[in-house]
Protein backbone atom coordinates (compact mmCIF):
# COMPACT_ATOMS: atom_id res chain seq x y z
CA UNK A 1 0.00 0.00 0.00
CA UNK A 2 1.14 3.54 -1.03
CA UNK A 3 0.81 6.75 1.17
CA UNK A 4 0.83 9.94 -0.30
CA UNK A 5 -0.15 13.66 -0.51
CA UNK A 6 -1.88 15.13 -3.93
CA UNK A 7 -1.54 19.18 -3.93
CA UNK A 8 -4.01 20.99 -6.11
CA UNK A 9 -1.88 24.26 -5.85
CA UNK A 10 -3.80 26.75 -5.10
CA UNK A 11 -3.14 30.45 -4.06
CA UNK A 12 -5.48 31.15 -1.14
CA UNK A 13 -5.86 33.42 1.08
CA UNK A 14 -5.19 32.46 4.81
CA UNK A 15 -8.74 33.17 6.35
CA UNK A 16 -7.53 33.33 9.79
CA UNK A 17 -4.57 36.41 8.87
CA UNK A 18 -5.91 37.36 5.65
CA UNK A 19 -2.68 37.16 4.41
CA UNK A 20 -2.33 35.88 0.90
CA UNK A 21 0.97 33.77 -0.37
CA UNK A 22 2.90 35.08 -3.34
CA UNK A 23 3.47 32.41 -6.65
CA UNK A 24 7.04 32.15 -5.55
CA UNK A 25 6.05 31.35 -1.81
CA UNK A 26 3.74 28.87 -2.54
CA UNK A 27 5.63 27.41 -5.19
CA UNK A 28 8.34 27.10 -2.99
CA UNK A 29 6.21 25.60 -0.14
CA UNK A 30 4.91 22.93 -2.55
CA UNK A 31 8.76 22.10 -3.19
CA UNK A 32 8.71 21.65 0.93
CA UNK A 33 6.03 20.17 1.21
CA UNK A 34 7.26 17.27 -1.92
CA UNK A 35 10.28 17.26 0.36
CA UNK A 36 9.31 16.74 3.88
CA UNK A 37 6.74 13.79 2.62
CA UNK A 38 9.87 11.89 1.79
CA UNK A 39 11.15 12.58 4.79
CA UNK A 40 8.25 11.45 7.32
CA UNK A 41 8.50 8.68 5.04
CA UNK A 42 5.51 8.93 2.75
CA UNK A 43 5.66 7.14 -0.27
CA UNK A 44 3.81 9.76 -3.26
CA UNK A 45 3.97 13.57 -4.11
CA UNK A 46 1.50 14.35 -6.72
CA UNK A 47 0.83 17.92 -8.00
CA UNK A 48 -2.43 19.44 -10.25
CA UNK A 49 -2.39 20.69 -13.60
CA UNK A 50 -3.59 24.34 -13.63
CA UNK A 51 -3.76 27.10 -16.14
CA UNK A 52 -5.40 29.45 -14.61
CA UNK A 53 -5.06 31.73 -11.33
CA UNK A 54 -5.40 31.03 -8.24
CA UNK A 55 -3.80 27.66 -9.48
CA UNK A 56 0.81 28.19 -9.59
CA UNK A 57 1.39 24.63 -10.76
CA UNK A 58 1.06 24.90 -15.15
CA UNK A 59 3.89 23.01 -15.68
CA UNK A 60 4.32 19.84 -13.43
CA UNK A 61 7.57 18.01 -15.07
CA UNK A 62 9.29 21.16 -14.08
CA UNK A 63 8.15 20.73 -10.54
CA UNK A 64 8.45 17.46 -10.23
CA UNK A 65 11.98 17.42 -11.93
CA UNK A 66 13.70 19.64 -9.63
CA UNK A 67 11.65 17.67 -6.41
CA UNK A 68 13.31 14.31 -8.03
CA UNK A 69 16.89 15.38 -7.44
CA UNK A 70 16.42 16.82 -3.98
CA UNK A 71 14.89 13.27 -3.08
CA UNK A 72 15.98 9.84 -3.07
CA UNK A 73 12.70 7.42 -2.73
CA UNK A 74 9.81 9.42 -3.30
CA UNK A 75 7.30 8.52 -6.18
CA UNK A 76 6.68 11.70 -8.04
CA UNK A 77 3.05 11.44 -9.56
CA UNK A 78 0.41 14.62 -10.59
CA UNK A 79 -3.46 14.58 -9.81
CA UNK A 80 -3.80 15.22 -12.53
CA UNK A 81 -2.45 15.80 -15.52
CA UNK A 82 -4.81 16.92 -18.47
CA UNK A 83 -5.22 14.60 -21.06
CA UNK A 84 -7.68 16.73 -22.82
CA UNK A 85 -5.47 19.82 -23.43
CA UNK A 86 -2.36 18.81 -23.76
CA UNK A 87 -0.59 17.78 -26.73
CA UNK A 88 -0.31 13.36 -26.08
CA UNK A 89 2.91 13.90 -28.19
CA UNK A 90 4.50 16.24 -25.06
CA UNK A 91 2.86 14.27 -22.40
CA UNK A 92 5.16 11.60 -23.85
CA UNK A 93 8.25 13.25 -23.95
CA UNK A 94 7.51 15.34 -20.81
CA UNK A 95 7.19 12.01 -18.71
CA UNK A 96 9.56 10.01 -20.02
CA UNK A 97 12.15 12.46 -19.85
CA UNK A 98 11.27 12.97 -15.85
CA UNK A 99 11.53 9.20 -15.76
CA UNK A 100 15.07 8.93 -16.96
CA UNK A 101 15.79 11.62 -14.55
CA UNK A 102 14.39 10.02 -11.86
CA UNK A 103 15.16 6.63 -12.24
CA UNK A 104 12.02 5.63 -12.68
CA UNK A 105 9.95 7.36 -9.63
CA UNK A 106 7.22 8.37 -11.82
CA UNK A 107 3.70 7.44 -12.43
CA UNK A 108 0.92 9.87 -13.29
CA UNK A 109 -2.91 9.97 -13.47
CA UNK A 110 -4.94 11.65 -16.38
CA UNK A 111 -7.51 13.53 -15.82
CA UNK A 112 -9.99 15.82 -17.87
CA UNK A 113 -10.08 19.27 -16.44
CA UNK A 114 -13.95 21.26 -15.58
CA UNK A 115 -12.68 24.76 -16.10
CA UNK A 116 -14.24 25.46 -19.35
CA UNK A 117 -12.21 28.26 -20.65
CA UNK A 118 -9.15 26.25 -20.50
CA UNK A 119 -10.20 24.12 -23.19
CA UNK A 120 -10.34 26.72 -26.13
CA UNK A 121 -7.27 28.58 -24.73
CA UNK A 122 -5.74 25.20 -26.07
CA UNK A 123 -7.58 24.85 -29.05
CA UNK A 124 -10.09 22.53 -27.88
CA UNK A 125 -13.62 22.53 -26.64
CA UNK A 126 -14.76 21.03 -23.17
CA UNK A 127 -17.85 19.58 -25.02
CA UNK A 128 -15.78 16.99 -26.58
CA UNK A 129 -14.22 16.27 -23.28
CA UNK A 130 -14.66 12.74 -23.39
CA UNK A 131 -14.07 12.05 -26.88
CA UNK A 132 -10.54 13.99 -25.84
CA UNK A 133 -9.47 11.94 -23.53
CA UNK A 134 -9.99 8.76 -25.06
CA UNK A 135 -8.53 9.75 -28.30
CA UNK A 136 -5.60 11.30 -26.60
CA UNK A 137 -4.64 8.36 -24.31
CA UNK A 138 -4.69 6.04 -26.91
CA UNK A 139 -1.89 7.94 -28.66
CA UNK A 140 -0.19 8.63 -25.29
CA UNK A 141 0.04 4.44 -25.11
CA UNK A 142 0.95 3.53 -28.50
CA UNK A 143 4.03 6.47 -27.99
CA UNK A 144 4.92 5.03 -25.20
CA UNK A 145 4.62 1.45 -26.24
CA UNK A 146 5.50 1.73 -30.64
CA UNK A 147 9.09 2.65 -31.19
CA UNK A 148 7.83 4.63 -34.41
CA UNK A 149 4.19 5.36 -34.82
CA UNK A 150 1.83 6.07 -37.95
CA UNK A 151 -1.30 7.67 -36.72
CA UNK A 152 -4.44 9.68 -37.51
CA UNK A 153 -7.08 11.14 -34.89
CA UNK A 154 -9.78 13.64 -35.16
CA UNK A 155 -8.19 16.46 -32.47
CA UNK A 156 -4.44 16.59 -33.49
CA UNK A 157 -2.09 16.56 -36.86
CA UNK A 158 -1.45 13.29 -38.14
CA UNK A 159 2.13 11.47 -37.23
CA UNK A 160 3.82 9.20 -39.95
CA UNK A 161 6.87 7.65 -38.73
CA UNK A 162 7.09 9.28 -35.80
CA UNK A 163 9.52 8.45 -32.56
CA UNK A 164 8.50 10.13 -29.00
CA UNK A 165 12.15 10.79 -27.30
CA UNK A 166 13.65 9.65 -25.24
CA UNK A 167 11.73 6.49 -24.86
CA UNK A 168 10.63 5.62 -21.25
CA UNK A 169 13.11 4.18 -19.12
CA UNK A 170 13.97 0.26 -19.79
CA UNK A 171 11.37 0.23 -22.01
CA UNK A 172 8.79 0.75 -19.44
CA UNK A 173 6.29 3.37 -19.49
CA UNK A 174 5.03 5.31 -16.49
CA UNK A 175 2.22 3.71 -14.61
CA UNK A 176 -1.39 5.71 -15.52
CA UNK A 177 -4.13 6.01 -13.15
CA UNK A 178 -7.03 8.03 -14.69
CA UNK A 179 -8.87 10.03 -12.10
CA UNK A 180 -12.78 11.00 -11.86
CA UNK A 181 -15.23 12.57 -10.03
CA UNK A 182 -18.06 10.86 -11.75
CA UNK A 183 -17.36 9.53 -15.42
CA UNK A 184 -18.20 6.34 -15.92
CA UNK A 185 -16.78 6.13 -19.14
CA UNK A 186 -13.13 6.94 -17.03
CA UNK A 187 -13.71 4.43 -15.42
CA UNK A 188 -13.98 1.90 -18.61
CA UNK A 189 -11.06 3.43 -19.83
CA UNK A 190 -9.13 2.36 -17.20
CA UNK A 191 -10.20 -1.23 -16.85
CA UNK A 192 -10.18 -1.69 -20.72
CA UNK A 193 -5.98 -0.82 -20.60
CA UNK A 194 -5.32 -2.42 -17.09
CA UNK A 195 -4.43 0.75 -15.65
CA UNK A 196 -5.45 2.34 -12.23
CA UNK A 197 -8.37 3.90 -11.62
CA UNK A 198 -8.30 6.83 -8.95
CA UNK A 199 -11.62 8.29 -7.35
CA UNK A 200 -11.28 11.41 -5.89
CA UNK A 201 -13.15 10.48 -2.93
CA UNK A 202 -13.49 14.17 -1.63
CA UNK A 203 -16.53 15.98 -3.07
CA UNK A 204 -19.01 12.95 -2.79
CA UNK A 205 -20.95 10.68 -0.75
CA UNK A 206 -18.98 7.27 -0.41
CA UNK A 207 -22.26 5.40 -2.45
CA UNK A 208 -21.16 7.76 -5.35
CA UNK A 209 -17.59 6.46 -5.38
CA UNK A 210 -18.45 2.50 -4.77
CA UNK A 211 -20.70 2.69 -7.70
CA UNK A 212 -18.03 4.37 -9.71
CA UNK A 213 -15.03 1.68 -8.10
CA UNK A 214 -17.02 -1.59 -8.48
CA UNK A 215 -17.37 -0.60 -12.20
CA UNK A 216 -14.22 -0.17 -12.78
CA UNK A 217 -13.19 -3.23 -11.08
CA UNK A 218 -15.70 -5.25 -13.18
CA UNK A 219 -14.96 -3.90 -15.95
CA UNK A 220 -10.80 -4.94 -15.36
CA UNK A 221 -12.15 -8.28 -14.59
CA UNK A 222 -13.95 -8.38 -18.35
CA UNK A 223 -10.96 -7.44 -20.13
CA UNK A 224 -8.74 -9.89 -19.05
CA UNK A 225 -6.30 -8.35 -16.56
CA UNK A 226 -7.27 -10.47 -13.54
CA UNK A 227 -10.06 -10.08 -10.91
CA UNK A 228 -12.10 -7.64 -10.13
CA UNK A 229 -10.43 -7.59 -6.37
CA UNK A 230 -6.85 -7.31 -8.15
CA UNK A 231 -7.71 -3.95 -10.07
CA UNK A 232 -5.26 -1.27 -9.09
CA UNK A 233 -7.10 1.47 -7.04
CA UNK A 234 -6.30 4.64 -5.71
CA UNK A 235 -8.69 6.84 -3.41
CA UNK A 236 -8.41 10.45 -2.37
CA UNK A 237 -8.89 11.83 1.02
CA UNK A 238 -9.26 15.09 2.92
CA UNK A 239 -7.76 14.86 7.02
CA UNK A 240 -7.06 17.75 9.22
CA UNK A 241 -5.69 16.43 12.70
CA UNK A 242 -4.59 17.34 16.14
CA UNK A 243 -4.08 15.42 19.02
CA UNK A 244 -7.70 16.41 20.50
CA UNK A 245 -10.43 16.53 18.09
CA UNK A 246 -12.23 19.24 19.63
CA UNK A 247 -8.85 21.33 18.70
CA UNK A 248 -8.63 19.73 15.27
CA UNK A 249 -12.12 21.17 14.49
CA UNK A 250 -11.58 24.50 15.92
CA UNK A 251 -8.18 25.25 14.00
CA UNK A 252 -9.26 24.14 10.75
CA UNK A 253 -13.22 25.48 10.87
CA UNK A 254 -11.85 28.70 9.61
CA UNK A 255 -9.95 26.77 6.30
CA UNK A 256 -13.02 25.03 5.82
CA UNK A 257 -15.97 27.65 6.18
CA UNK A 258 -13.95 29.61 3.82
CA UNK A 259 -11.97 27.39 1.28
CA UNK A 260 -12.84 28.24 -2.49
CA UNK A 261 -14.77 24.76 -3.61
CA UNK A 262 -16.98 24.22 -0.57
CA UNK A 263 -17.00 27.16 1.35
CA UNK A 264 -20.12 28.91 2.57
CA UNK A 265 -21.68 25.44 1.35
CA UNK A 266 -22.12 23.06 3.61
CA UNK A 267 -21.18 23.01 7.67
CA UNK A 268 -18.12 21.38 8.43
CA UNK A 269 -20.20 18.44 10.69
CA UNK A 270 -22.65 18.11 7.40
CA UNK A 271 -19.25 17.43 5.13
CA UNK A 272 -17.76 15.12 7.09
CA UNK A 273 -21.13 12.89 7.40
CA UNK A 274 -21.26 13.08 4.04
CA UNK A 275 -18.13 13.12 2.51
CA UNK A 276 -15.02 11.45 3.84
CA UNK A 277 -13.49 14.52 4.98
CA UNK A 278 -11.83 13.67 8.60
CA UNK A 279 -10.94 16.39 10.89
CA UNK A 280 -10.24 15.14 14.19
CA UNK A 281 -7.81 12.91 16.46
CA UNK A 282 -4.86 10.65 14.59
CA UNK A 283 -6.91 7.79 15.77
CA UNK A 284 -9.85 8.85 14.03
CA UNK A 285 -7.77 9.80 10.95
CA UNK A 286 -6.99 5.92 10.89
CA UNK A 287 -10.40 4.56 11.87
CA UNK A 288 -11.80 6.13 8.68
CA UNK A 289 -9.55 5.57 6.46
CA UNK A 290 -9.42 1.83 7.59
CA UNK A 291 -13.19 2.07 6.69
CA UNK A 292 -12.38 2.96 2.51
CA UNK A 293 -11.03 -0.71 2.75
CA UNK A 294 -14.57 -1.97 3.96
CA UNK A 295 -16.06 0.59 1.46
CA UNK A 296 -14.05 0.36 -1.78
CA UNK A 297 -12.38 -3.33 -1.26
CA UNK A 298 -8.62 -3.64 -0.51
CA UNK A 299 -6.64 -0.72 -2.56
CA UNK A 300 -3.18 0.21 -3.19
CA UNK A 301 -3.09 3.93 -3.05
CA UNK A 302 -4.04 6.94 -0.71
CA UNK A 303 -2.95 10.06 -1.22
CA UNK A 304 -4.44 13.04 1.49
CA UNK A 305 -5.01 16.17 0.06
CA UNK A 306 -2.94 18.18 3.02
CA UNK A 307 -1.73 21.69 1.98
CA UNK A 308 -5.03 23.74 0.28
CA UNK A 309 -7.61 26.63 1.55
CA UNK A 310 -4.96 29.09 2.72
CA UNK A 311 -3.36 26.61 5.34
CA UNK A 312 0.12 28.08 6.39
CA UNK A 313 3.11 26.27 4.99
CA UNK A 314 3.76 25.74 9.18
CA UNK A 315 0.69 24.25 9.82
CA UNK A 316 0.86 21.73 6.88
CA UNK A 317 4.11 20.77 7.72
CA UNK A 318 2.95 19.93 11.34
CA UNK A 319 0.06 17.56 9.55
CA UNK A 320 2.83 15.51 7.50
CA UNK A 321 4.60 14.88 10.87
CA UNK A 322 1.63 13.23 12.05
CA UNK A 323 0.40 11.54 9.33
CA UNK A 324 4.07 10.21 8.85
CA UNK A 325 4.47 9.75 12.52
CA UNK A 326 1.24 8.79 14.22
CA UNK A 327 -0.86 7.62 11.20
CA UNK A 328 0.73 5.98 8.59
CA UNK A 329 2.78 3.16 10.14
CA UNK A 330 -0.52 2.24 11.80
CA UNK A 331 -2.37 2.36 8.57
CA UNK A 332 0.88 0.27 6.67
CA UNK A 333 0.33 -2.53 9.50
CA UNK A 334 -3.63 -2.48 9.42
CA UNK A 335 -3.76 -2.55 5.63
CA UNK A 336 -1.13 -5.17 4.93
CA UNK A 337 -2.67 -7.55 7.55
CA UNK A 338 -5.91 -7.18 6.05
CA UNK A 339 -4.80 -7.91 1.97
CA UNK A 340 -5.40 -11.12 0.74
CA UNK A 341 -2.23 -12.21 -0.86
CA UNK A 342 -3.62 -12.38 -4.13
CA UNK A 343 -4.07 -8.69 -4.04
CA UNK A 344 -1.05 -6.82 -5.84
CA UNK A 345 0.62 -3.66 -4.81
CA UNK A 346 0.53 -0.79 -6.81
CA UNK A 347 2.53 -1.05 -9.84
CA UNK A 348 6.57 0.59 -9.57
CA UNK A 349 9.19 0.69 -12.41
CA UNK A 350 11.19 -2.00 -10.40
CA UNK A 351 7.95 -3.87 -9.94
CA UNK A 352 6.89 -3.65 -14.03
CA UNK A 353 10.42 -3.78 -15.29
CA UNK A 354 10.49 -7.21 -13.47
CA UNK A 355 7.39 -8.26 -15.02
CA UNK A 356 8.33 -7.14 -18.02
CA UNK A 357 11.83 -9.48 -17.54
CA UNK A 358 9.73 -12.56 -16.55
CA UNK A 359 7.22 -12.10 -19.19
CA UNK A 360 10.08 -12.30 -21.62
CA UNK A 361 12.04 -14.91 -20.23
CA UNK A 362 8.57 -16.97 -20.45
CA UNK A 363 8.38 -16.09 -24.02
CA UNK A 364 12.10 -17.00 -24.57
CA UNK A 365 11.10 -20.42 -22.78
CA UNK A 366 8.46 -21.21 -24.72
CA UNK A 367 10.02 -20.68 -28.11
CA UNK B 1 -54.23 -2.22 -12.56
CA UNK B 2 -50.66 -0.97 -13.76
CA UNK B 3 -48.71 1.45 -12.13
CA UNK B 4 -46.87 4.89 -12.44
CA UNK B 5 -44.91 6.62 -10.15
CA UNK B 6 -45.96 10.34 -9.58
CA UNK B 7 -43.48 13.35 -8.05
CA UNK B 8 -45.09 16.53 -6.77
CA UNK B 9 -42.45 19.65 -6.01
CA UNK B 10 -43.83 22.29 -4.00
CA UNK B 11 -41.94 25.44 -3.77
CA UNK B 12 -44.29 27.29 -0.71
CA UNK B 13 -42.37 28.44 1.58
CA UNK B 14 -45.74 29.34 3.89
CA UNK B 15 -46.16 26.33 6.96
CA UNK B 16 -49.38 26.10 5.74
CA UNK B 17 -49.02 27.16 1.98
CA UNK B 18 -51.40 27.65 -0.68
CA UNK B 19 -49.27 26.35 -2.97
CA UNK B 20 -49.03 23.15 -1.14
CA UNK B 21 -52.82 23.14 -1.00
CA UNK B 22 -52.60 23.45 -5.07
CA UNK B 23 -50.03 20.52 -5.31
CA UNK B 24 -51.65 18.32 -3.10
CA UNK B 25 -55.39 19.11 -5.43
CA UNK B 26 -53.65 18.54 -8.28
CA UNK B 27 -51.97 15.54 -7.08
CA UNK B 28 -55.50 14.40 -5.51
CA UNK B 29 -57.37 15.22 -9.17
CA UNK B 30 -54.59 13.06 -10.69
CA UNK B 31 -54.56 10.15 -8.45
CA UNK B 32 -58.10 9.89 -9.38
CA UNK B 33 -58.17 10.59 -13.25
CA UNK B 34 -55.44 7.79 -13.35
CA UNK B 35 -57.56 5.42 -11.46
CA UNK B 36 -60.06 5.44 -13.79
CA UNK B 37 -57.88 4.64 -16.13
CA UNK B 38 -56.96 1.63 -14.44
CA UNK B 39 -53.61 3.00 -13.35
CA UNK B 40 -52.44 3.16 -9.75
CA UNK B 41 -50.31 6.17 -8.56
CA UNK B 42 -47.28 5.71 -6.11
CA UNK B 43 -47.20 9.60 -5.15
CA UNK B 44 -44.27 11.38 -2.87
CA UNK B 45 -45.09 15.24 -2.11
CA UNK B 46 -41.50 16.75 -1.75
CA UNK B 47 -41.47 20.32 0.04
CA UNK B 48 -38.57 22.34 -1.37
CA UNK B 49 -38.08 24.42 1.83
CA UNK B 50 -37.19 21.49 3.26
CA UNK B 51 -34.31 20.60 0.82
CA UNK B 52 -33.36 24.88 0.68
CA UNK B 53 -29.91 24.67 2.34
CA UNK B 54 -28.85 21.34 0.26
CA UNK B 55 -30.24 22.62 -2.95
CA UNK B 56 -27.75 26.01 -2.09
CA UNK B 57 -24.69 23.37 -0.88
CA UNK B 58 -25.56 21.68 -4.52
CA UNK B 59 -24.90 25.14 -5.96
CA UNK B 60 -22.03 25.85 -4.33
CA UNK B 61 -20.18 21.80 -4.15
CA UNK B 62 -21.96 20.44 -6.58
CA UNK B 63 -22.91 17.76 -4.52
CA UNK B 64 -25.98 17.25 -3.67
CA UNK B 65 -25.48 16.79 0.54
CA UNK B 66 -28.60 15.48 3.07
CA UNK B 67 -31.88 13.82 1.52
CA UNK B 68 -31.55 15.68 -1.92
CA UNK B 69 -29.59 13.11 -3.67
CA UNK B 70 -32.55 10.80 -3.40
CA UNK B 71 -35.03 13.45 -4.13
CA UNK B 72 -33.24 14.29 -7.15
CA UNK B 73 -33.13 10.47 -8.22
CA UNK B 74 -36.95 9.93 -7.42
CA UNK B 75 -37.91 12.86 -9.74
CA UNK B 76 -35.78 11.31 -12.29
CA UNK B 77 -37.26 7.90 -11.84
CA UNK B 78 -40.84 9.28 -12.10
CA UNK B 79 -43.06 8.59 -14.54
CA UNK B 80 -44.95 12.11 -14.02
CA UNK B 81 -43.91 15.49 -12.16
CA UNK B 82 -46.65 17.90 -10.57
CA UNK B 83 -44.50 21.36 -10.42
CA UNK B 84 -45.59 24.16 -8.29
CA UNK B 85 -44.60 27.67 -7.40
CA UNK B 86 -45.13 30.60 -6.17
CA UNK B 87 -44.84 33.50 -8.07
CA UNK B 88 -42.30 35.94 -6.68
CA UNK B 89 -40.87 39.15 -8.93
CA UNK B 90 -43.46 37.93 -11.80
CA UNK B 91 -41.56 34.37 -11.78
CA UNK B 92 -40.94 31.34 -10.68
CA UNK B 93 -39.57 31.50 -7.24
CA UNK B 94 -35.78 31.24 -6.72
CA UNK B 95 -36.12 27.70 -4.51
CA UNK B 96 -37.95 26.92 -7.73
CA UNK B 97 -35.88 27.48 -10.41
CA UNK B 98 -32.73 26.22 -8.16
CA UNK B 99 -34.26 22.90 -7.90
CA UNK B 100 -34.30 22.61 -11.86
CA UNK B 101 -31.14 24.09 -12.00
CA UNK B 102 -29.38 21.51 -9.45
CA UNK B 103 -31.69 18.66 -11.43
CA UNK B 104 -29.91 16.73 -14.32
CA UNK B 105 -30.48 18.59 -17.71
CA UNK B 106 -32.00 15.29 -18.71
CA UNK B 107 -34.07 13.89 -16.05
CA UNK B 108 -36.77 15.10 -17.07
CA UNK B 109 -36.66 14.44 -20.86
CA UNK B 110 -40.23 12.96 -22.51
CA UNK B 111 -41.73 13.31 -19.29
CA UNK B 112 -45.31 14.57 -18.10
CA UNK B 113 -45.75 17.53 -15.91
CA UNK B 114 -48.53 19.08 -14.85
CA UNK B 115 -47.37 22.91 -14.28
CA UNK B 116 -48.93 24.93 -11.08
CA UNK B 117 -48.37 28.34 -10.09
CA UNK B 118 -49.81 30.59 -6.59
CA UNK B 119 -50.13 34.25 -6.57
CA UNK B 120 -51.67 36.94 -4.76
CA UNK B 121 -53.49 38.61 -7.76
CA UNK B 122 -55.03 36.77 -11.01
CA UNK B 123 -52.70 39.51 -12.91
CA UNK B 124 -49.31 37.32 -12.90
CA UNK B 125 -51.74 34.16 -14.53
CA UNK B 126 -49.31 34.19 -17.74
CA UNK B 127 -46.61 33.05 -15.72
CA UNK B 128 -47.57 29.55 -16.51
CA UNK B 129 -47.15 30.19 -20.31
CA UNK B 130 -44.28 32.99 -19.96
CA UNK B 131 -41.74 31.23 -17.74
CA UNK B 132 -42.49 27.66 -16.48
CA UNK B 133 -43.75 26.39 -20.23
CA UNK B 134 -40.04 28.25 -21.40
CA UNK B 135 -38.10 26.13 -18.48
CA UNK B 136 -39.81 22.64 -18.94
CA UNK B 137 -39.10 23.10 -22.77
CA UNK B 138 -35.56 23.73 -21.81
CA UNK B 139 -35.61 20.61 -20.04
CA UNK B 140 -37.35 18.82 -22.33
CA UNK B 141 -40.31 17.70 -21.06
CA UNK B 142 -43.52 16.96 -21.70
CA UNK B 143 -45.89 20.02 -20.24
CA UNK B 144 -49.55 19.13 -20.15
CA UNK B 145 -51.76 21.75 -22.10
CA UNK B 146 -53.36 23.39 -18.89
CA UNK B 147 -51.66 24.39 -16.34
CA UNK B 148 -53.53 26.08 -13.31
CA UNK B 149 -53.06 29.30 -11.74
CA UNK B 150 -54.76 29.81 -8.37
CA UNK B 151 -55.08 33.46 -6.71
CA UNK B 152 -55.52 34.13 -3.63
CA UNK B 153 -59.49 35.07 -4.63
CA UNK B 154 -59.77 31.46 -6.23
CA UNK B 155 -59.65 30.14 -3.05
CA UNK B 156 -63.19 31.43 -2.13
CA UNK B 157 -64.83 31.58 -5.70
CA UNK B 158 -68.60 31.78 -6.03
CA UNK B 159 -69.39 28.55 -5.85
CA UNK B 160 -69.40 27.78 -9.38
CA UNK B 161 -66.00 25.34 -9.19
CA UNK B 162 -63.80 27.27 -11.23
CA UNK B 163 -60.54 26.47 -9.90
CA UNK B 164 -61.84 22.58 -8.89
CA UNK B 165 -62.64 22.61 -12.77
CA UNK B 166 -59.23 23.67 -14.09
CA UNK B 167 -57.42 21.04 -11.70
CA UNK B 168 -59.71 18.51 -12.85
CA UNK B 169 -59.12 19.57 -16.97
CA UNK B 170 -55.32 19.86 -16.16
CA UNK B 171 -55.31 16.50 -13.91
CA UNK B 172 -56.94 14.78 -16.67
CA UNK B 173 -54.89 15.81 -19.39
CA UNK B 174 -51.81 15.25 -17.39
CA UNK B 175 -52.47 11.70 -16.79
CA UNK B 176 -53.79 10.76 -19.99
CA UNK B 177 -49.81 11.58 -20.65
CA UNK B 178 -48.70 9.24 -18.14
CA UNK B 179 -51.26 6.66 -18.57
CA UNK B 180 -50.35 6.71 -22.08
CA UNK B 181 -46.37 6.15 -21.67
CA UNK B 182 -44.45 3.05 -20.43
CA UNK B 183 -42.64 3.42 -16.95
CA UNK B 184 -39.92 5.37 -17.32
CA UNK B 185 -36.93 2.98 -17.00
CA UNK B 186 -33.80 4.85 -16.93
CA UNK B 187 -30.09 3.42 -17.78
CA UNK B 188 -27.41 3.23 -14.90
CA UNK B 189 -24.31 4.41 -16.73
CA UNK B 190 -22.59 2.85 -13.68
CA UNK B 191 -24.24 -0.64 -14.31
CA UNK B 192 -24.24 -0.72 -18.18
CA UNK B 193 -21.05 1.63 -19.08
CA UNK B 194 -20.86 2.29 -22.92
CA UNK B 195 -18.16 -0.43 -24.03
CA UNK B 196 -14.76 0.81 -24.54
CA UNK B 197 -15.14 -0.43 -28.46
CA UNK B 198 -17.66 2.04 -28.87
CA UNK B 199 -15.79 5.03 -27.16
CA UNK B 200 -13.06 4.31 -29.66
CA UNK B 201 -14.52 2.49 -32.99
CA UNK B 202 -11.43 3.36 -35.15
CA UNK B 203 -8.54 1.66 -33.56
Amino acid sequence: MQFGIFSVGDVTTDPTTGRTPTEAERIKAMVTIALKAEEVGLDVFATGEHHNPPFVPSSPTTMLGYIAARTERLILSTATTLITTNDPVKIAEDYAMLQHLADGRVDLMLGRGNTGPVYPWFGKDIRQGIPLAIENYHLLYRLWREDVVDWQGKFRTPLQSFTSTPRPLDGIPPFVWHGSIRSPEIAEQAAYYGDGFFANNIFWPKEHFQRLIDLYRRRYEHYGHGSADQAIVGLGGQVFMRARSQDAVREFRPYFDNAPVYGHGPSLEEFMAQTPLTVGSPQQVIDRTLQFREYFGDYQRQLFLMDHAGLPLKTVLEQLDILGEEVVPVLRKEFAARKPAHVPDAPTHASLRAAAARKAAQEEAGR
Amino acid sequence: MTARTLTVVSAGLGRPSSTRLLADRLAEAARRSLEARGTTADTLVVELRDHAHHLTNALLTGVPTGGLHEVLERVADSDGLIAVTPVFAASYSGLFKTFFDVLDPDALAGTPVLLGATGGTPRHSLVLDHALRPLFAHLRALAAPTGVYAASQDWGDDGEGVLAERIDRAAGEFAALVAARAPKRRIDPYEAPTPFEELLPDR
